[in-house]
């Protein structure tokens, strides 16, 4: 299998993809039209640059992998100065010093963002929208690109979950993970294996962001109705979306019914209870999930081969010597802050994304008399 | 990277001495420097660049500007020269010049002499001033002296004045050749009598030569003027004027802003239109990039000068500027489109050229009329006339049916209070209590009895502006809740199917879900139209009244065509069909009226079209029948003066039918000849049986539909007569933000500019049309558009159907929608509206509501250079034709008293008295026993039954009597205007003529007998006046072509009576009536005879105003007297006859102007006559 995943494949599979896309476009005018607008320009740039800079990124962590591998294999070797993306060779100088040589890198960095940013203003000018009115408002209403992460939210969270909660949780988790973090590797270098962990759940995070803007920009249309790439923005089109609460969906399901659940329906005191047992079981469920992330080795994980629980716990959660020595480091205060932001946003958001898209769940806890609900 | 050398030996080897290839040591970034450098020295050229023209396009566009237009100056400068001397070498410049040299040749003589006399006198006083002023400065220093001095001193200097007095002074003065000396020995007052003497001939020599230069010098103003105004452009100086301002043209854009602060406008439009307000008329291809007169590109299209001065003359761009009116985005200079505001999000985009008067609605949507935007009242008259209105509101059109809600609102609650009132007294009057109290209860009681009687009052004020109200009210279309009488059964569904395909062009819309034969729509049409059709059919039929009508002979074909050509009919209504078309569009089309129709109701609709079959009380909501009448004992009639109130309870009534086609007061056998004529133009074929009329099954959904199409909007019918309009509120709809324009599924079409109705073939590029005029237009075009594809219900489907209109109609119709912003969606504060302040222009704005709605201009002409619609008929292209059309009225309120102009709009005949013939031409029509309950101006009372039981119908007043031209075949036809739109009509008029406000009649000063016979003379002399005027006599008046002189004085305004006799064709061009009749004689006017009676020669005063007097006081004997030794039946010869000899009358007319030898003997001899009449009554 491995053998066949090289540049020619994955270029090929992309071309394949992207064909098949291509093929539902059925409105290459209202791409157009989403695309070219000039405040949406930095969006489709990011369609292209954000795929591009993790490849490198990831590139280089690859390499730096290596690497590390390399001198760790080789005591003598790992006493010798090296670059840190390659190692040290004959000829070479053994420390480079800021000036001129990173500097002049940076420099022509600058000039060609100047340049950039030169040929943009002068060809792109603000767009003008309609003028305000509270009486007509703009349709689709969208907020600024970098918000549309957050508009995109109010579609799956109680307003104040989306706008307040959220956002305060997710900044100040980014304040905080420095503090939460016990790994002592992988300062100023590019590399995967050291934080395997971290860097899984950032990019788990980055990513999950642009995936919002994204639908914020190219698929929601008129009403905030989901139009998928392609389809015509019709301002008369019609959905039918009846979100319901997830107490209600289970009140009114045959299976609820049949085992007697009916009452979550009205009982309000029923329904606070459910929901606070149901987003319990979810954090419980989610801390381990993210517990076993956190120590599991991947490239053990196998198909269970014999029926018993030692069987499926070898098979299903190896655990990586790394990982268990970072978890080590880690105080339980450590452990449980960022479990909660983990929880709390890492995995509550696209779950609750599935939910709402595929089942129409409004709503998981209804706290009635506090009108806040989760 | 992956290929690290063998670790441990490289640690112990020395370096070499060639150090290795260093990926970022050896490694030089010079080269990515250099291009980026270069890049960024490209990108900041680029951003200057930008800076200065990018962002700046319009200096470019000033700089061609100033190139083309100095190009163009230089090419006319040339021409400027050349056009002076070609106009002076034409002939109308050459006549003026000889009549101006002729002028200065009659008086040369004369002046040679004065200037003779003037130098003779001028040398004699030469040598006397001296001598004069030094004995009189002498004198005056003697003066003062005795003035000064005291006792004996004063008078020794009292002597010496005298002396120097008595002092003789020797002057030489010179002969009158000039050549000898003569000396004279002169005491003081001797020399200062010679002084004053010289002075004062000098004076008076000057002064006649003055006198003499008078005329010359305005002939020469005159030909001044004709070169001035035919020279096109400017003269050679000012040429040069504009190419030094070019040369030193401002390249700004301040410099061409134009800010106005009060309204807070910034227009930079004439940064880039540099010749909008140039003094010059700057034509496109006066441009053109290859020199003028080659091909204009758009930029030379971009330079001409506005189109309309006289506008801009009126709306100052200092006051006003641009975009207030043509919208668009003043401030924005960096592009057409952002300049013009085609953006999709700019609320204002510029107006097409096509709707450019949409801008003028804007300020001026409360005119009904606004001079100078043709387009716009087109709009404005479809909207009206086609019957728009009826579905749609508009502040302003339909404003009785408002006003009628609101009366009969406001009576509703005063009659509830009255009726609290009365419960309430009951209430006081039965209470017991103590005295006091009683006392009190009654006090109230009484002072509520008070208040009623006022409440009642104010009742009855509002049940008259009620029937005021009813009486103005119309509809456009016609009743049916006549169609049993009037229509053939068969027919009605035919109608209903397509209105097009009986009569193209008809107001009445297509009903698309009936019908759609446009190609490629007929998916459109509801499955059951037919059962749809045969519903209301049958509802109108079975609701309609079911009456007898007087049964009609048939008339003369021949002489009904005459009287339909002649009378006036085509003014409103067109005949024939495709070319052969002729007429107005105001109202139907009557080629195939015969197919439809029953032949007695036109007669009778023809004799009076508002006689009603039975009329309407809106209290009880029901059509009154004979029966109810009966019931109250009182007899069944009804009209608009004395019998419109209800028997039962008094409450006004609907009494005739809401048409505003008039009355032209035709006698019964003229109607039925012209009905004749009509049925005459087409044969009724037979149409499918509609027995399903007749099944009462049909008729409750037949309700549903009219209701739900709104068919009351436009017509009445039974049971609809309160119904509200069904359509949309259009007063602001162009500001309708164009989310809520519903585009339905055409938004995309709309936005890609494809258009499925393909409104302009001959463009080749799509153009969006996702805006208002793209809305607008396919809406009335083809209102299912926005049904296409859509699923729905059939209640929920448009209702709106699809009215006939041409390209133009859609243009204007459009144009009048993108105008109607209100104060909201204008881009002007409603402080600039047009909202005159001032009581006349109130009254121009308020007249012509009502001059539109009953299409006055279908025969008169009302403003200056408009045209009627009988004006343009094929009978009128003649000069004599020309002379029979109705009277110009573009200064009717100067002309008329305005209280004449009231009673002459109310009875068109003037027959408040009848002549004891006409009285008995009535009787005789009325039958023996004329309903005695018939009032003088009865309309809509059924028909009488004469004694053989024949129902005949109602006689007219005022029979085949025009009032004041009865030598016009047109007849000005009774409206039965209500006195609030007679009141408003008159304001008209007087405002249109700049009248003051009320107009008092100013007495006329008596005649002496002295003046009387001169006017006598003058009335005879020359052109005698009543050859042509009516006098009464009907031997006479068969040739006449003009007013009776009785007349004047309560008709005609004596100022402007002046005005007419001095120049008639100035204030009507083409007028019988000749000018020249007086000629100015120092400040007078004489009249214009070569030979003018003795008597009018010794009269010093002015003779036009003389004769104005003689008219104002004419009586009927005078007038007898005149007409009875007058040569105007006498003499002349007797060719001209009844008709059509107009031009003949003319040309005598004509010739008596040019006062032939045989007119002036005949003037004489007449003069001869008075002078002896005279004596004789002395």
């Amino acid at each position: 299998m491995r053998r066949y995943i090289n540049k020619w494949t994955i270029w090929g599979a992309l071309l394949v993809i992207a064909g098949i896309w291509a093929f539902t476009v059925r409105d290459w005018h209202q791409l157009w039209t989403i695309s070219s607008a000039p405040d949406n320009i930095p969006i489709v740039a990011m369609l292209f640059l954000v795929p591009f800079f993790t490849w490198l990124g990831v590139r280089q962590a690859v390499a730096n992998d290596r690497l590390v591998e390399q001198l760790e294999a080789d005591p003598k070797l790992a006493k010798v100065h090296h670059r840190k993306v390659e190692p040290w060779r004959p000829g070479w100088a053994r420390e480079l010093h800021v000036w001129p040589y990173l500097v002049r890198i940076e420099f022509l960095a600058t000039v060609i963002v100047t340049v950039i940013l030169f040929v943009w203003s002068i060809t792109l000018n603000a767009p003008l929208e309609e003028p305000a009115n509270p009486n007509l408002t703009m349709n689709p209403s969208k907020a600024p690109w970098y918000f549309l992460g957050l508009q995109e939210m109010l579609v799956y969270f109680d307003p104040w979950i989306a706008g307040v909660v959220m956002p305060s949780i997710i900044m100040v988790g980014l304040m905080v993970f420095p503090y939460v973090d016990s790994n002592p590797l992988g300062n100023g270098y590019y590399t995967l294996k050291q934080r395997r962990f971290a860097l899984l759940m950032f990019g788990w995070g980055f990513l999950m962001w642009i995936l919002l803007i994204v639908i914020g920009t190219f698929i929601r249309g008129p009403g905030w109705i989901w139009f998928w790439t392609g389809q015509t923005w019709d301002h008369n089109a019609v959905v039918f979306d009846k979100n319901i609460d997830l107490h209600d969906w289970v009140a009114t399901s045959r299976l609820g019914k049949a085992i007697g659940l009916g009452f979550l329906a009205t009982n309000s005191v029923a329904k606070f209870l459910f929901g606070f047992i149901v987003v319990s079981v979810f954090f419980v469920v989610g801390a381990l999930f993210f517990h076993w992330l956190m120590t599991v080795d991947f490239k053990r994980i196998r198909l269970p081969r014999a029926f018993s629980l030692r069987e499926f716990h070898q098979a299903l959660f190896p655990k990586k010597e790394l990982e268990q020595k970072l978890l080590a480091r880690t105080s339980l205060l450590q452990y449980l802050t960022f479990q909660f932001f983990a929880v709390s946003v890492l995995l509550a958001l696209p779950v609750k994304l599935l939910l709402r898209l595929t089942l129409t769940i409004k709503y998981v806890w209804v706290i009635p008399w506090l009108n806040i609900n989760f | 990277m992956a290929d690290a050398p063998g670790a441990g030996e490289s640690l112990i080897k020395k370096e070499p001495d060639l150090p290795a290839y260093d990926p970022i040591v050896s490694n030089s970034t010079s080269g990515w420097m250099l291009v980026s450098a270069l890049l960024l020295t490209l990108s900041i050229a680029w951003a200057l660049y930008d800076e200065a023209f990018g962002q700046r396009p319009w200096k470019g566009m000033q700089r061609e500007f100033v190139a083309r237009y100095t190009r163009y100056l230089n090419s006319i400068k040339a021409n400027s020269g050349k056009t002076e001397a070609e106009i002076i070498e034409s002939p109308e410049y050459q006549q003026l010049k000889a009549d101006e040299d002729a002028a200065r040749a009659e008086v040369k003589d004369e002046m040679a002499q004065i200037d003779v006399e003037v130098a003779r006198a001028q040398r004699k006083l030469d040598a006397v001033t001296d001598t004069f002023q030094n004995q009189r400065g002498r004198l005056t220093v003697i003066n003062y002296n005795v003035e000064t001095s005291q006792g004996s001193a004063k008078d020794r200097y009292r002597r010496q004045a005298e002396q120097k007095r008595q002092e003789q002074v020797t002057v030489e003065l010179p002969s009158d050749d000039g050549k000898s000396v003569e000396k004279q020995r002169l005491n003081y007052a001797q020399l200062e009598k010679l002084y004053d003497d010289l002075r004062e001939q000098k004076a008076t020599g000057l002064g006649r030569k003055a006198e003499l230069l008078k005329k010359p010098s305005e002939l020469a103003k005159k030909k001044d003027d004709y070169l001035k105004n035919n020279l096109i452009g400017l003269g050679p100086a000012a040429i040069e004027g504009l190419k030094t301002k070019m040369g030193a043209y401002d390249y700004s854009i301040l410099g061409h802003q134009l800010s106005v602060n009060a309204y807070n406008i910034v227009d930079r439009c004439e940064v880039c239109h540099a010749g909008i307000r140039e003094p010059l008329n700057i034509k496109a291809s006066d441009m053109a990039p290859d020199g003028p007169g080659k091909e204009p590109d758009s930029l030379a299209r971009a330079f001409v000068s506005h189109p309309n001065r006289e506008v801009l003359r009126i709306h100052n761009p200092e006051k006003f500027g641009c975009s207030s009116c043509h919208w668009g985005n003043g401030r924005a200079t960096t592009s057409e489109m952002k300049g013009h505001g085609r953006h999709r999000f700019w609320l204002w985009p510029m107006f097409e050229k096509e709707n450019t008067e949409a801008g003028c609605q804007q300020c001026h949507s409360r005119d009904r009329v606004t001079q100078g935007s043709e387009v716009l009242n087109l709009g404005r008259d479809l909207f009206s006339e086609r019957g728009c209105m009826g579905c749609h509101r508009y502040e302003g059109f339909d404003r009785e049916t408002d006003s009628l809600a609101g009366t009969r609102q406001q009576i509703g609650q005063l009659e509830d209070q009255i009726r609290a009132n009365e419960k309430q007294i009951r209430e006081d009057e039965g209470a017991s209590g103590t005295d006091e109290e009683v006392k009190q209860l009654l006090a109230h009681a009484q002072g509520l009895r008070v208040t009623n009687s006022l409440l009642a009052a104010r009742i009855d004020q509002m049940n008259l502006q009620a029937k005021y109200l009813m009486q103005d009210q119309k509809k456009v279309g016609p009743n049916l809740k006549d169609v049993r009488v009037k229509l053939r059964k068969e027919w009605v569904p035919v109608w209903l199917h397509d209105p097009w395909a009986f009569r193209p062009e008809t107001k009445m819309p297509r009903f698309w879900r009936f019908a759609n034969p446009l190609e490629g729509r007929a998916n459109m049409q509801d499955k059951d139209a037919e059962d749809q059709i045969q519903a209301i059919a049958a509802y109108l039929w079975q609701e309609g009244f079911d009456s007898k009508l007087p049964s009609q002979a048939q008339g003369n074909a021949g002489h009904g065509k005459e009287l339909f050509e002649s009378r006036g009919c085509l003014a409103c209504h067109s005949i024939g069909e495709g070319d052969n078309k002729i007429g107005g569009h105001f109202a139907a089309n009557l080629q195939r009226v015969g197919e439809k129709a029953n032949f007695d109701y036109i007669v009778r609709w023809i004799h009076n079209p508002r006689d009603r079959v039975a009329p309407y009380c809106p209290k009880e909501k029901r059509d009154l029948t004979a029966d109810d009448y009966a019931k109250k004992g009182l007899p069944f009639v009804f009209d608009t003066e004395l019998h419109s109130r209800c028997p039962n309870d008094g409450a006004e009534l609907q009494v005739q039918n809401m048409t505003v086609m008039p009355n032209f007061r035709l006698s019964e056998s003229d109607a039925r000849d012209i009905a004749t004529y009509l049925f005459s133009l087409s044969s009724p074929p037979s149409y499918q049986a509609a027995n399903f009329m007749d099944d009462p099954k049909l008729k409750d959904k037949g309700r549903a539909l009219i209701k739900q199409y709104g068919c009351a909007g436009c017509h009445e019918i039974k049971g609809f007569e309160d119904e509200q309009r069904i359509g949309k509120e259009l007063t602001v709809e162009g500001a309708t933000p164009i989310e809520r324009l519903d585009f339905a599924l055409q938004t995309q079409h709309a936005e890609e500019g494809e258009d499925p109705l393909k409104l302009r073939p001959d463009e080749k590029e799509h153009k969006p049309w996702y805006n208002h005029k793209g809305f607008f237009e396919r809406k009335i075009e083809e209102p299912s558009l926005y049904d296409e594809g859509k699923e729905k219900d059939p209640k929920d489907k448009l209702k709106m159907p699809e009215p006939y209109l041409t390209p133009e109609w859609r243009n204007a119709l459009t144009t009048f929608l993108l105008g109607s912003v209100g104060a909201e969606g204008s881009n002007v504060p409603s402080s600039l509206f047009y909202t005159p302040q001032d009581q006349r222009r109130q009254d121009i704005q308020n007249g012509w509501w009502v001059v539109k709605k009953y299409n006055c201009m279908g025969c008169h002409q009302i403003q200056v250079g408009q045209r009627s619609v009988v004006q343009d008929l094929p009978f009128y292209q003649t000069p004599e034709g020309k002379d029979l059309l109705p009277p110009r009225l573009s200064s009717e309120g100067a002309r008329v008293d305005p209280a004449w102009l009231l009673r002459f709009l109310h009875d068109p005949s003037l027959s408040g008295e009848k002549t004891p013939a006409q009285q008995q031409q009535i009787n005789a029509l009325a039958g023996p026993s004329p309903s005695p309950q018939a009032s003088p101006q009865a309309s809509g009372s059924p028909p009488a039954a004469t004694a053989d039981g024949q129902i005949r119908l109602h006689p007219q007043p005022g029979l085949d009597r025009n009032g004041v031209r009865p030598y016009l075949n047109f007849r000005m036809p009774t409206f039965n205007f209500s006195p609030n739109e007679l009141q408003m009509l008159v304001r008209f008029f007087m405002a249109m003529s700049g009248q003051q406000d009320p107009y008092i009649k100013e007495p006329m000063k008596p005649l002496t007998a002295e003046e009387r016979l001169v006017a006598r003379q003058m009335f005879t002399s020359g052109t005698p006046c009543l050859k042509c005027h009516i006098t009464g006599d009907p031997a006479h008046d068969a040739k006449a072509i003009a007013p009776n002189f009785l007349l004047a004085s309560e008709r005609l305004k004596p100022d402007w009576t002046f005005r007419w006799l001095l120049d008639p064709s100035q204030i009507s061009p083409g007028t019988a009536m000749p000018s020249g009749l007086f000629r100015k004689e120092g400040d007078r006017w004489v009249v214009n005879l070569a030979q003018p009676p003795q008597s009018a020669v010794n009269y010093h005063d002015d003779h036009a105003q003389l004769l104005v007097r003689y008219m104002f006081l004419l009586n009927p004997d005078e007038q007898r007297a005149l007409l009875a030794t007058g040569p105007a039946t006498t003499a002349l010869p007797t060719a001209a006859t009844t008709q059509h000899h107009a031009s003949a009358k003319r040309k005598k007319v004509r010739s008596h102007h040019r006062r032939s030898p045989v007119r002036a003997v005949l003037g004489r001899q007449a003069a001869e006559t008075f002078k002896t009449q005279l004596g004789e009554i002395k």
